[in-house]
């Protein structure tokens, strides 16, 4: 979430991916660094005992949502 | 003739949870008074920088400190190991942000050494982690509310710990520097036997150790190295640093035995490890166990200096603790010389 943030704040687009129970810690974080609002990818929780195949599904299934997310940062 | 309404002390106190300025026990609403003794205790200015938290674009100031410390009941004279532990969590080797946020909830575990200990009060001896004596619980609890209030260290938000631990409220001891079998902990980390000192070590475990028949080193450092090296400890992932308290009956086992602090080290290091199959079969390592899994071990201790050994507790039964640290080497143990002020 940090390194997205301090991306964005020398002008490279950047997304933070943070899984479903951690938006409040998300949204604390890009408060405490004064962009509140800060939009970031959230997506379903746990991802560590995922096998290879599970998590590719899950990443081919968030590519649009990069994408567009990154689009929408360099507009 | 004009009448001043003071605010009655208990409104104050439940205006302070209803602002979510507290742990969930009562605190003292600080006065203008209360906090100018506390900084004074500590020869501290009311906006001199004690710290900053770097990844949460955070400095904290005295008065911030000075305050959290009346909230939880500290006497002035506690303010400077206040001060000196809030150094500690802001140092880069402790890397806050890590050990404060983590889903590990880890006690900030502060270990008091030095003449200041003794001048204060505080407990190294029967109970030394339990309740009963007012330096020992509000020392380490001015710490979490500084956290909470001044850090932005709230659960559920940048505190993600999934279960936290008691020692979450506080977790502050001395050492007990008259028993111990060497030199106090201060003075193993380069300081001078006459100096003060606050230790900080995150922990998000407290384990005791018992045995009562051992009366050589070796049976009884074989169960903390057996405790060092449990199936579900985060030390898996490498390297961490441990704590180890040692207790009255055991400190006098390790004490009449002539080992060194460098020989116990060393026999944990060899001796707190398991069989790389037994770690794939606890999904501990990824993988399914292969024949020579059965056979290679996996080590979870590596330098000497990463495993803290610390005298204290009550001289009569067979109890000893371990405290494994907070799950990964990012973070290490930081102490800092406590300025006096007499």
């Amino acid at each position: 979430m940090l390194d997205a943030i301090l991306f964005e704040r020398v002008g490279v687009p950047a997304i933070a991916v943070v899984t479903e129970p951690f938006r409040a810690t998300g949204e604390a974080m890009a408060t405490s660094w004064g962009m509140p609002g800060y939009r970031f990818l959230e997506v379903p929780h746990p991802i560590a005992n995922l096998d290879d195949k599970q998590l590719d599904e899950r990443a081919d299934r968030l590519v649009e949502e990069v994408l567009d997310l990154l689009r929408r940062a360099s507009s | 003739m004009s009448v001043t309404a003071e605010p009655d002390p208990a409104s104050l106190i439940e205006a302070y949870f209803e602002r979510g300025w507290t742990d969930g026990l009562p605190v003292v609403p600080p006065t203008e008074k209360s906090v100018a003794e506390m900084l004074a205790s500590a020869g501290l200015r009311r906006d001199e920088i004690l710290g900053e938290i770097r990844g949460r674009n955070t400095v904290v100031v005295a008065e911030k400190v000075a305050i959290n410390a009346v909230l939880a009941g500290c006497r002035p004279e506690y303010m400077p190991v206040v001060a000196a532990a809030i150094r500690s969590l802001c140092h880069p080797d402790f890397a806050y942000h890590g050990p404060a946020s983590s889903t590990g909830g880890s006690a900030m575990v502060l270990i008091v050494n030095g003449p200041i200990a003794r001048r204060l009060g505080l407990n190294s001896g029967n109970n030394a982690f339990g309740q009963g004596w007012r330096p020992n619980a509000t020392i380490g609890r001015a710490v979490r509310l500084t956290m909470m209030n001044a850090m932005q260290t709230r659960p559920g938000f940048l505190d993600r710990a999934v279960l936290g631990n008691p020692g979450k409220y506080s977790f502050c001891f001395a050492e007990n520097e008259d028993d111990h079998p060497w030199e106090p902990l201060h003075v193993a980390r380069g300081l001078r036997p006459d100096q003060s000192a606050v230790t900080l070590y995150a922990s998000n475990s407290l384990y005791q150790v018992y045995n009562q028949l051992a009366a050589e080193p070796e049976p009884l450092l074989r169960c903390f190295a057996d405790a060092l090296s449990n199936l579900g400890l985060p030390n898996v992932k490498g390297f961490n640093q441990v704590l180890l308290v040692i207790a009255g009956e055991h400190a006098e086992v390790v004490r009449q035995s002539g080992w060194s602090r460098r020989q116990v080290q060393a026999f944990l290091i060899e001796h707190a490890r398991r069989r790389v199959a037994d770690l794939k079969r606890a999904a501990r390592l990824p993988g399914e166990p292969t024949p020579a899994d059965e056979t290679t071990w996996r080590y979870f201790l590596e330098k000497p200096d990463d495993i803290l050994i610390v005298c204290a507790g009550g001289r009569a039964g067979s109890w000893s603790a371990c405290l494994p640290g907070w799950g990964n080497k990012w973070t290490n143990a930081v102490t800092t010389a406590i300025g006096e002020f007499p």
